[in-house]
């Protein structure tokens, strides 16, 4: 021990210049892990109380109904069981307020919610002209109100307003509240009142249609579970939980994927920064054959001698980590810094420190990886035979049981790292099946490189010729580079791309020409005089698009097979009229439906065709969701009741609807124009109002002012919540991209920079025979240019398939490819490496010969 | 007391197989100085690394002190080398990443021989390098470096020293002064020499000599 120990030491302190490569390859591999952990795990805080700001709790549970006791004695039992710290009851529901001066004859629909002291759990409520929000305003028949409550009703603070049965002075002018952003929509702009003064109003009588919520504060790791058990509880009593993190809707599916994607880049900072070790590990014991065969002919056994390279890549891979973690304390401090305190972005939020968990991890991932990378080079020392001191030899292969062995051992504990980096199986599993199909292909490339190039081989040109010998010559490096550089760039590129594809996912959410205020119930004979209200520049609002809207019940579908049933159906309901079966499951609710010629561009046809024009035969084409549960198929009739007409219809065609992007709403059902022209129906139009809040405020006062049947419903507050949240993902993701591109690129570079040592001495006999630099230079440049071309190309065309995996089975986003990335990744890769080649053989180019020589 | 029965050494080179050291029968009595003598490629390296344990024979026995090294495993071969065997090559192969002094003390670490500092300083005293103890290899001439190579080889004082052409990377003087080392060590420790050289002026110094030409013995 004391001999591996020492000799450890020796061959360090001789080989420092080289191995610095080695260990600068760690730090920032290393570096690059444990700010990115670090940053992730600030940025997951902040993320997370964003979405928890966004209903308020950690936990919340609705139910439409009065609280049951039944319900009170689960919720009370499985809260106390996972120690829940805080709890605070809402009341919601829809009505109309009035200003109480009788003489005004105008009301307004609202949105009334009443809270208790502790609301909100999380974020806070802000009011207009500085004002501090705190219970007391809201108590003794005190209401906060939005700003466009006041202009509709022409009402100032100070004012009094009813609802209901009761009478309340508004006291403050909401500016945004918690709890408000989850898409749902607001059939009118926020009234806040005092819990204890629902009663007075009357509201919470038959037939309310009040909602009341439990908002709760859960330790973080007891929620998923809470929420899991309280859904099966109560759904016998219709009431719901759900948590911040349940991504039932968009938001919160847009943190999984953020939170998706910035794992997989802390998996992938790793996996670079492996192959750049293995590479240098390589390159290393090929310069140390010589002295292995001399330690093995003076009495050193295999063991020993990979032991001592193995303490040695051990003792490295350490210095290197803690190394790595010093550089991740200053580049994260450094954040704030840069970012300004002014930035508007998630990442400014954030406390930065590097966190305890983060340098652990990137500890142990930095040793860990550079041994697993190391030993399937180091094995290599068990074949470098003495004799090689006598003859050189080249080791004739052969079938190493040992060495497949370590292989398949290595590629397992690689894999497990994957996966605990990734923090997903799925994730872990997918990028390391992209990493081996990656290098099959890069493998196969290289041996088809070598054929191809080989008549080059007589080419007149002094460097070109020499530049493909040395693809080809017995040790070359072809494969090593392809192989290196090649997973780089797939790596690169994918995460490139995903990171296109995962921002323009988030910036269709947050385009701001998505319409922010629909008015409903315009009458057939209004939509002329709204179109011109709306159209006139005076208004300030954009265009408008008017669809009509009819409300229908399926009542049944005819000409099906009965194997076809609806497993969804009650077995409690009958066959209807006529051996027409009434659909339960998916069907059975109130549809909002509509007619017109053409498709939205978010809608596409996957079966049937859609009509043109109009026909007195009803038509109708369905969503693809409601199809896929309901089994109906084109060709059915289904019967409708509209507002009492019944009305059959058969199904001509099945649409895919994009709801991402439904920015002119999205239908179920969609029939052809002709049939439903007479039948009752109002008009929608969603369009986008003015930008400014008082010319907006006076817009819905003017509308519903000359319109008193038109109800205007302003999504702005929501749409800007969920825009700011997005963006501040966004900028987040941005950022780490740009930290992978760099880290990358810089790991990348080390590892091509090391296989200089394999061309020093070559580089220096070809100098003594008469080569310029300028010929060695173009040599390198040939060789580096072609094996850096192939490897963007290889890595590029693999980049496609990851992403198309990651986004399909791991971020659930539509797969889009950026042709603009993969292209860019070939001609930077390319350019990259041919500089690097030639760059890091400067000193070889520029210095004497005969130093080198007596060096090696 | 080395033996060597029949051995012979074939390589495969591409789609032929080539005959380096043709069936060679030999006794090396203990003490002996012999000289192994010949051309380029006439197999002279070739049967020291096989009675070295370098290399495996493709045929016959090589046996050291009766055992049989060809019996041997790669770890026993080494621990045998690091007993009873010294190396010189023609081109030194010293550690280029260890001091003289290091290269001197590896093979004692090894065999984690007592008292390696006394010893290793003792034997680079012996050879004439006390003051160059701490210079790396290519720091040092080629003759400083072959004398590092003996002070190694010499090492665990092993009963066997091999050397190949110790001298033919040396000018004349310095190949003479390696040469008179090698003498005085066989003289004051009964070291059992085998040299490999072609030059046959070397070759008359020594007690015996074994000619190979095409790789058969031919004097």
């Amino acid at each position: 021990m004391r001999f591996i120990l020492q000799m450890a030491v020796r061959e360090t302190r001789a080989a420092w210049r080289r191995l610095l490569f080695f260990f600068v390859c760690i730090a920032v591999g290393v570096a690059a892990i444990v700010a990115l952990r670090s940053v992730i795990q600030n940025v997951r805080e902040v993320f997370g109380t964003e979405a928890k700001a966004l209903i308020a709790a950690d936990v919340v549970i609705n139910t439409t109904r009065d609280w049951t006791p039944s319900a009170i004695e689960i919720i009370d039992r499985r809260l106390s069981e996972s120690g829940a710290t805080s709890r605070t009851e809402t009341i919601s529901s829809p009505t109309m307020a009035r200003p109480a001066d009788q003489s005004r004859k105008v009301a307004r629909a609202v949105e009334l919610k009443a809270v208790q002291p502790a609301f909100p759990l999380y974020g806070s409520i802000t009011l207009e002209g500085g004002q501090t929000y705190s219970h007391a305003l809201v108590e003794h028949h005190g209401a906060l109100v939005r700003p466009e409550l006041l202009t509709t009703l022409g009402l100032r603070v100070g004012d009094e307003i009813i609802i209901g049965r009761a009478e309340f002075t508004i006291r403050g002018v909401i500016a945004s509240e918690p709890g408000r952003g989850m898409g749902q929509f607001s059939l009118g702009p926020r009234v806040l009142i005092d819990f204890d003064d629902v009663p007075s109003t009357g509201l919470l009588g038959l037939g309310s249609r009040a909602a009341r919520q439990w908002l709760f504060k859960v330790p973080e790791d007891r929620i998923d579970a809470l929420v899991t058990t309280l859904r099966g509880e109560l759904r016998q009593e219709s009431a719901t939980a759900r948590s911040y993190r349940s991504n039932e809707d968009q938001i919160g599916r847009n943190f999984d994927r953020a939170e998706n994607y910035l794992s997989l880049v802390g998996l992938i900072i790793v996996i670079l920064g492996g192959i750049a070790v293995s590479s240098v590990t390589r390159v290393f014991i090929l310069q140390k054959i010589r002295s292995i065969a001399v330690l093995k002919c003076v009495g050193a056994r295999s063991r020993d001698v990979i032991s001592i390279y193995i303490l040695q890549v051990v003792a490295l891979g350490l210095a290197g980590s803690l190394l790595g973690v010093l550089l991740a304390r200053i580049a994260v401090g450094a954040i704030p810094l840069a970012l300004g305190a002014s930035s508007p972005s998630i990442l400014a939020e954030a406390h930065y420190a590097v966190t305890w968990s983060a340098a652990l991890q990137g500890i142990a991932i930095g040793v860990l990886v550079s041994l697993l990378f190391s030993v399937v080079p180091l094995l290599h020392v068990r074949f470098v035979k003495p004799s090689l001191l006598l003859r050189e030899e080249s080791t004739p292969p052969t079938r190493d049981l040992v060495g497949l062995a370590a292989i398949a051992g290595v590629a397992a504990a690689l894999v497990a790292v994957a996966v605990w980096q990734a923090g997903s199986f799925r994730i872990g599993v997918l990028v390391c099946a992209g990493f081996t199909g990656v290098a099959v292909v890069l493998h196969l490339t290289g041996r088809a490189l070598v054929a191809v190039v080989a008549p080059l081989a007589n080419a007149r040109s002094f460097p070109l010729r020499h530049a493909v010998l040395h693809l080809s010559r017995p040790g070359n490096q072809t494969r090593v580079i392809l192989l290196a550089v090649g997973l780089g760039a797939f790596f690169i590129v994918g995460i490139r791309s995903l990171q296109a594809s995962l921002l323009g996912e988030f910036s269709i959410q947050v385009s701001s020409d998505s319409p922010d205020m629909f008015l409903l119930d315009i009458q057939t004979t209004e939509v002329d005089l709204v179109r011109a209200f709306v159209t006139d520049p005076a208004s300030g609002a954009g265009p408008a698009q008017f669809l009509p809207v009819l409300h229908a019940r399926v009542v049944g579908v005819e000409g099906r097979d009965s194997a076809l049933d609806d497993p969804l159906e009650p077995p409690s309901r009958g066959r209807g009229p006529e051996g027409a079966r009434p659909r339960g499951g998916p069907l059975a609710r109130e549809f909002t439906v509509t007619y017109r010629d053409h498709l939205e561009p978010n809608e596409r046809i996957i079966a049937g065709t859609f009509w043109r024009g109009a026909s007195p035969d009803a038509e109708v084409s369905i969503e693809q969701g409601i199809q896929e549960r309901s089994g109906i198929k084109v060709g059915d009739t289904m019967r409708f009741d509209i507002l009492g007409r019944m009305i059959s219809a058969r199904v001509t065609s099945v649409r895919n609807v994009e709801w991402r992007d439904s920015r002119n709403g999205g239908f179920m059902f969609v029939f052809r124009p002709g049939a439903l022209d007479q039948a009752p129906q109002t008009f929608v139009a969603p369009l986008k109002g003015p930008a400014d809040p008082a010319a907006r405020a006076r817009f819905q006062h003017d509308l519903v002012a000359r319109f008193p049947n038109v109800s205007v419903i302003d999504v702005h507050e929501i749409l800007e919540t969920v825009r700011d949240v997005m963006r501040k993902v966004t900028f987040a993701i941005t950022v780490v991209g740009g930290l992978v591109l760099f880290s990358g690129a810089l790991i990348l570079i080390g590892a091509v920079a090391m296989t200089k040592y394999q061309r020093v001495y070559e580089a220096a006999v070809f100098k003594t025979l008469g080569a310029n630099t300028r010929t060695i230079a173009r040599m390198l440049l040939f060789e580096y240019g072609v094996l850096g071309s192939l490897a963007g190309l290889v890595g590029s065309l693999g980049a496609i398939v990851l992403t198309w995996g990651v986004s399909r089975y791991a971020l659930d986003i539509p797969w889009r490819i950026f042709a603009g990335e993969h292209a860019a990744g070939v001609l930077l890769t390319a350019v990259l490496v041919a500089a690097i080649g030639v760059l890091s053989s400067l000193d070889v180019l520029r210095n004497k010969p005969l130093a080198t020589l007596r060096a090696e | 007391m080395i033996e060597l029965r029949e051995i012979s050494k074939t390589v495969r080179s591409g789609d032929h197989s080539l005959t380096i050291l043709h069936p060679l029968t030999l006794d090396i009595a203990r003490g002996q100085f012999m000289a192994i003598v010949g051309p380029s490629g006439s197999g002279k390296s070739t049967l020291l690394g096989l009675i070295a344990g370098l290399d495996a024979p493709t045929s016959g026995s090589v046996r050291i002190d009766g055992v049989d090294i060809t019996r041997l495993g790669e770890d026993a071969l080494a621990r045998l080398r690091g007993e009873k065997i010294g190396f010189m090559f023609q081109f030194f192969h010293l550690i280029p990443s260890l001091t003289a002094y290091e290269n001197v003390a590896v093979p004692m670490e090894i065999a984690r021989t007592a008292d390696i500092r006394r010893r290793a300083q003792s034997l680079l005293e012996e050879v004439g390098l006390t003051l160059r103890a701490h210079h790396y290899p290519a720091q040092l001439s080629g003759g400083e470096q072959q004398r590092v190579a003996l002070a190694r080889a010499l090492a665990n004082d092993p009963p066997i020293l091999l050397a190949d052409e110790p001298t033919g990377n040396l000018d004349t003087a310095t190949g003479r002064y390696i040469l008179d080392l090698l003498r005085e060590i066989h003289r004051a420790r009964g070291t059992t020499i085998i040299l490999v050289t072609h030059d046959a002026e070397l070759a008359a110094l020594a007690d015996s000599r074994l000619v190979l030409r095409d790789g058969r013995a031919v004097e």
